[in-house]
């Protein structure tokens, strides 16, 4: 096994770890980081980033609006950036709380978002992990996701600690807006520590399924992965690291949407689709309708589920990859580990270079200028108090 | 000293007389006097009449009153509920002291002693204490 694939697969054998020992220390950081009248005051959570940063919004976002009864959502920077703040301005914006999600603060979107969304008044928090970078300057408040011998970048560890800093956030502002009693946060808390055992009993099944799928699909250029609610992120997720790991085209979707769309795609026997679920998913249903959809079509499939396998012999393409039960909030956290294995084990039996090397045609990613040098842009409003 | 859990299903008065007598019945001691003690800091011991529950309402809604919940208490890292139990309980006190006298505590016809929960749900403790002969 090559050290690029070895990367992927460390960081997946990392994840236990990393959750174990941080979930605490994140609350610890967090906890008093919004000032309780400012927590009464929201009415709206906006969950914004871009890359992975967006999937972790898009990951916890129904959890938080769950738990906090308010309207929340995830968008991407350049929706928080350039489509929020154009005419007419609320009055009111203080009640919207914008969380902006950067590992490492210099996504200059992201950065736009924040700049322009807190100077119409609203309640602007940095996620980041460098709490000296401009995204950190530029948000009212800061949440440092920063761990220990973690460079800054993207990378699982990263991902999984703003999974658990958003989850986090989520809980203390229906602690404190009495959405949740203080035993019942308490009790959430420790169940996202105690995430650790089930991510760290899944790695080998994982290691090991997501080995032959390399095997059967590493000659195809696409694939899908689906999901829904949470295990969208899932989704996301996975296929954001078969494209940076393969350079294959990865498209995630949900799964009705899947119906709708991808459904139907040419060459189905040559378009592997990955499936993210469980029995007690809310779309569990539909994702069994979705397994025959699938098997008609003659796709070749990756169901991951805590379900058992099924064995009835009219699945003989269907890999099956069971998975500790959880609960469905969690899935993102504990879905990290097989989307990395996958990733890592396509890369590996494709030959591919992650990222491409950032060289030839994708020199422009090199010290990642095409997301940091972009322009940032003032809102029209500011624009014409400059000029005036 | 003898102790008892309570789940308490939310703020208000809950009646331990009963536990508490079971907590005596457990030592032999006759006479003398009989603490009872919660170690938290957003719950307190009282006695109130139990006859009317509406009366029991009452004396929760009149320190609900006295402290309401706010959201500009100083003490924020908690919740606002949990601040202002800090001050109820403050307020109430953690502790009764009742006499006991030939094995039974001496509680008047309109007397229970309650649990007072301000910051609840919540898994709590009473601690029984007799001190005597």
């Amino acid at each position: 096994m090559s050290g690029r694939s070895m990367s992927l697969l460390d960081h997946a054998a990392g994840l236990p770890d990393m959750i174990r020992a941080e979930t605490m220390r994140l609350e610890g950081r967090l906890r008093r980081c919004i000032p309780t009248p400012d927590i009464y005051r929201l009415r709206q959570i906006i969950l914004t980033g871009s890359g992975d940063s967006l999937i972790a919004g898009h990951s916890t976002a129904v959890s938080l609006r769950t738990w906090t009864g308010l309207a929340v959502q995830s968008m991407p920077a350049m929706e928080a950036a350039r489509y929020l703040d154009t005419p007419p301005v609320r009055a009111d914006a203080r009640g919207i709380l914008v969380v902006c999600i950067s590992n490492s603060g210099e996504g200059a979107r992201v950065i736009e978002a924040a700049r322009r969304l807190r100077a119409i008044g609203a309640l602007t928090l940095a996620v980041t992990a460098s709490a000296s970078s401009r995204l950190a300057q530029a948000a009212e408040l800061v949440i440092d996701i920063a761990l220990p011998q973690a460079p800054h970048g993207a990378n699982a560890r990263g991902h999984a600690a703003a999974l658990i800093a958003l989850w986090l956030l989520g809980i203390r502002i229906a602690e404190v807006r009495m959405r949740m009693t203080m035993d019942e946060a308490d009790a959430r808390r420790a169940l996202i520590a105690r995430q650790a055992d089930p991510v760290e009993r899944s790695l080998a099944p994982c290691a090991a399924i997501c080995a032959q799928a390399a095997d059967r699909w590493s000659v195809h250029c696409r694939a899908d992965l689906l999901g829904s609610g949470p295990c969208l992120g899932s989704a996301h997720f996975a296929a954001a690291k078969l494209v940076e790991a393969t350079g294959i085209h990865a498209s995630p979707q949900d799964i009705e949407e899947f119906h709708h769309l991808n459904y139907f795609m040419d060459r189905p026997g040559e378009t592997p689709a990955v499936v993210f679920t469980a029995a007690d998913a809310a779309a569990a249903s539909r994702t069994a309708e979705l397994a025959t959809t699938l098997h008609d079509l003659g796709r070749p499939t990756l169901l991951i589920t805590d379900e058992a396998a099924d064995t009835s012999p009219t699945q003989p393409e269907r890999l099956h990859l069971q998975l500790p039960n959880t609960e469905e909030f969690l899935l993102p956290l504990l879905h990290l580990a097989p989307a990395l294995m996958l990733a890592g084990a396509w890369m590996e039996k494709a030959g591919c270079t992650p990222f491409r090397s950032h060289a030839g045609p994708w020199q422009g990613a090199q010290r990642a200028r095409l997301v940091r040098d972009s322009l940032i842009q003032p809102s029209p409003q500011q624009r014409d108090e400059r000029a005036a | 000293m003898q102790s008892f859990g309570l789940a308490t299903p939310g703020n208000g008065l809950h009646d331990v007389t009963e536990q508490v007598t079971e907590a005596i019945a457990k030592v032999a001691v006759k006479e003398g006097i009989v603490v009872v003690s919660v170690p938290h800091s957003t719950a307190a011991v009282t006695l109130v009449s139990p006859w009317d529950k509406l009366g029991l309402e009452d004396v929760h809604d009149e320190i609900c009153r006295l402290v309401p919940a706010r959201i500009d208490f100083k003490h924020q890292h908690d919740t606002p509920q949990d601040a202002a139990g800090h001050v109820k309980a403050a307020i109430i006190g953690h502790s009764r002291s009742i006499i006991l006298a030939g094995s039974k505590l001496m509680l008047g016809h309109s007397q229970r002693i309650y649990f007072w929960e301000f910051d609840g749900p919540r898994s709590r403790t009473v601690h029984v204490q007799v001190v005597g002969t």
